[in-house]
């Protein structure tokens, strides 16, 4: 861990709404003002830039009124990424849950500091774990470090509540933020936890396994252990059950798909490795 | 009577049973390997799954107690049980005087032919075999009487007993020492049995009037049913015949035996047989008369039950070894490809 860990790509992202805010950054913002992209013509008395008249609406103009071109500004946003810390996350299929949670925090804090975004970064089980907390920074290093000791980090809660405070905590200005769990949560927190970040652009990444799943044996007998305490279950794994199996784990994600579409964007399926141009075509919606 | 049962079984180290609360250890753990799970709630419920657990939790309990048990040496004590069943007690008086050994025509038994003994022992044999809970004893008189097996339920040694009555035989017919004799082997308290005097002869005596005495008394205390039959050589004096000359004990001691059984206010049939078949049709006419319930002893012996523990805790470490062969891990299919991803993305990083 004492290397500095380096992503290979960045993440591109594009928030949803128009930024505000006084601080420059990388993003179309609401205001005028700045080197951005055309926003708007007005009336020189309203905007009194020379630099920017726009000749052709001025001589059009039967009024003879003289106007002026406004730009957009290009403001920063902040990003946050709200990271689930119940035991569940313990998890260790074909891929460490955690690993790759640090690894997506990583390359996220690289690349929205490296753009001059603020990153920050709430880490719950049943409550904030304050020791990870991180406020938004655009210092790099800073953020390289909340994400290394969360990498570090050993989820041990049993519920993930803790996100709804989460969720009061970052109220504000709306904000990028990366909802980063397995999604293992009763529906009705699920559902709480959503609502709670309905002002902000939402981004769930679902931590998923292939062992989960599709990479179940068709055959054998495996005795689960629940990483949240809910005792152990003996199950003999048959083509049938492993078939019902399936379609039990795809309807849940299913479900938990349309629901976060309800609440803004699609989930992005983070399993067995970390690729940051996937999540990239994915946040550009390609 | 279920304590009663339970108080026969016993361990030779009774103290190993200390041992047994082991068994509820496979409820509390088992040896499997554990794969962690995110969500026990999201894992299609299966109640063969179910099923299973409880079986090899059952199987593992089973396999502790039955290793307990066996170590412990555990046995049924050997017992004495009266049952009833249909048959009777049987006191066969055989005779063994030399005339026996002759055919029923009267001579020396030459090739096929079958000597009285013979076919008395072939057919008495038969009889033995033929019932499950009669009891016998057998008594050989000539001169003097042979005890030569008292009441038994081991039919085999009545076989063999009945066997060994067509050895050459010996001297004169004394059948009141016989008598008394075959009566004494009638037990004390049979309840109520059907008792079943059987003489086997080929001629009489003359039975001494003190001697009578004496029988008529056994015959009132025991009042067996008395079977004789009679094995006539062809050309002698019947049962029945009147002698010629003067009617004495001493001219016809065949007919005066016959009077003696009858007055003697028993159940009393004789047979007079000149055959083989004739004495198969005897005794099967007996055999179909006495058919009375009758308490038999059965001797059960003491019997180890370690075997079957061990045989009841093989069955359950079956079970559970072959569950733990048909275990999987979860990302087995996986590990070697994650090692061989790994240097992949170092390169790429």
């Amino acid at each position: 861990m004492s290397e500095e860990p380096r992503t290979g790509a960045d993440i591109l992202y594009l928030p949803r709404w128009r930024a505000r805010g006084n601080r420059l950054g990388a993003h179309r913002g609401r205001d005028a003002g700045g080197p951005g992209t055309f926003k708007d013509q007005v009336p020189f008395l309203r905007e009194p830039d020379a630099r920017r008249l726009d000749l052709r609406a001025t001589l059009r103009d039967p009024f003879e009124g003289t106007y002026v071109r406004r730009f957009e500004a290009r403001k920063a946003v902040e990003v946050w990424a709200l990271i689930d810390l119940s035991a569940s996350m313990r998890f260790r299929g074909t891929a460490d849950r955690m690993a790759l949670a640090g690894a997506l925090c990583a390359s996220l804090a690289a690349s929205a500091t490296r753009i001059g975004d603020g990153f920050g970064l709430i880490a719950c089980d049943a409550a904030i774990r304050e020791e990870l907390f991180l406020p938004p920074t655009r210092s790099r290093a800073g953020a390289a470090l909340a994400a290394r000791r969360l990498a570090g980090a050993v989820p041990a809660g049993a519920s993930a509540a803790g996100l709804v405070a989460a969720a009061s905590r970052i109220a504000g200005r709306p904000k990028l933020v990366f909802l980063v769990s397995d999604y293992r949560w009763p529906a009705a927190l699920i559902e709480r936890v959503f609502a709670g970040l309905a002002f902000h652009d939402v981004v769930p990444v679902v931590l998923a396994d292939p062992a989960e799943a599709e990479a179940l044996p068709e055959w054998g007998l495996v005795e689960l252990e629940d990483l949240e305490g809910a005792g152990t279950r003996l199950v003999l794994m048959r083509p049938a059950l492993r078939r019902r199996w399936i379609a039990a784990e795809q309807e849940r994600l299913a479900h938990l798909a349309r629901l976060a579409r309800r609440h803004g964007r699609a989930p992005f399926r983070l399993a067995e490795r970390f690729d940051p141009a996937a999540l990239s075509r994915h946040l550009l919606g390609a | 009577m279920l304590p009663a049962e339970l108080a026969r079984f016993g361990a030779e180290r009774p103290w190993v049973l200390w041992l047994l609360p082991l068994a509820l250890l496979p409820l509390v753990a088992a040896p499997r390997r554990r794969a962690a799970w995110a969500d026990l709630a999201a894992v299609p419920p299966d109640p063969f799954s179910r099923a299973l657990a409880g079986l090899l939790r059952a199987a593992g309990c089973l396999a502790v107690t039955g290793l307990v048990a066996g170590i412990a040496g555990p046995y049924r004590a050997g017992e004495r049980v009266t049952r009833t069943g249909i048959g009777a007690e049987v006191s066969m008086l055989i005779d063994r005087s030399g005339s026996m050994n002759e055919t029923f025509a009267g001579r020396q038994p030459s090739g096929a032919e079958e000597s009285k003994a013979a076919a008395s022992r072939r057919i008495l044999g038969d009889f033995v075999g033929s019932r499950a809970h009669d009891l016998f004893a057998v008594t050989a008189f000539s001169t003097a009487p042979m005890l030569v097996l008292p009441m038994t339920d081991r039919h085999d040694a009545v076989r063999a007993a009945i066997t060994a009555i067509d050895r050459p035989g010996l001297d004169y017919t004394n059948v009141g020492r016989g008598l008394a004799m075959a009566l004494g082997q009638f037990g004390a308290a049979s309840g109520d049995a059907s008792r079943v005097l059987l003489l086997v002869s080929d001629g009489a005596a003359v039975i001494d009037p003190r001697v009578q005495d004496t029988l008529r008394a056994a015959f009132a205390k025991i009042r067996p049913n008395l079977y004789w039959l009679f094995l006539r050589t062809k050309g002698s004096p019947g049962i029945a015949d009147r002698p010629a000359g003067e009617d004495t004990p001493q001219a016809a001691p065949e007919r005066h035996l016959d009077l003696f059984f009858k007055s003697l206010r028993v159940p009393y049939r004789a047979f007079e047989a000149e055959g083989p078949e004739a004495v198969a049709a005897a005794i099967r006419q007996i055999e179909s008369l006495e058919r009375d319930p009758i308490p038999y002893v059965e001797v059960r012996p003491r019997r180890d039950l370690a075997g079957r523990a061990y045989g009841f805790a093989a069955f359950g470490l079956v079970l559970l070894v072959l569950a733990k062969l048909a275990e999987v891990d979860l990302a087995r299919g996986r590990a070697g490809q994650g090692a061989a991803r790994a240097p992949e993305r170092r390169m790429a990083a």
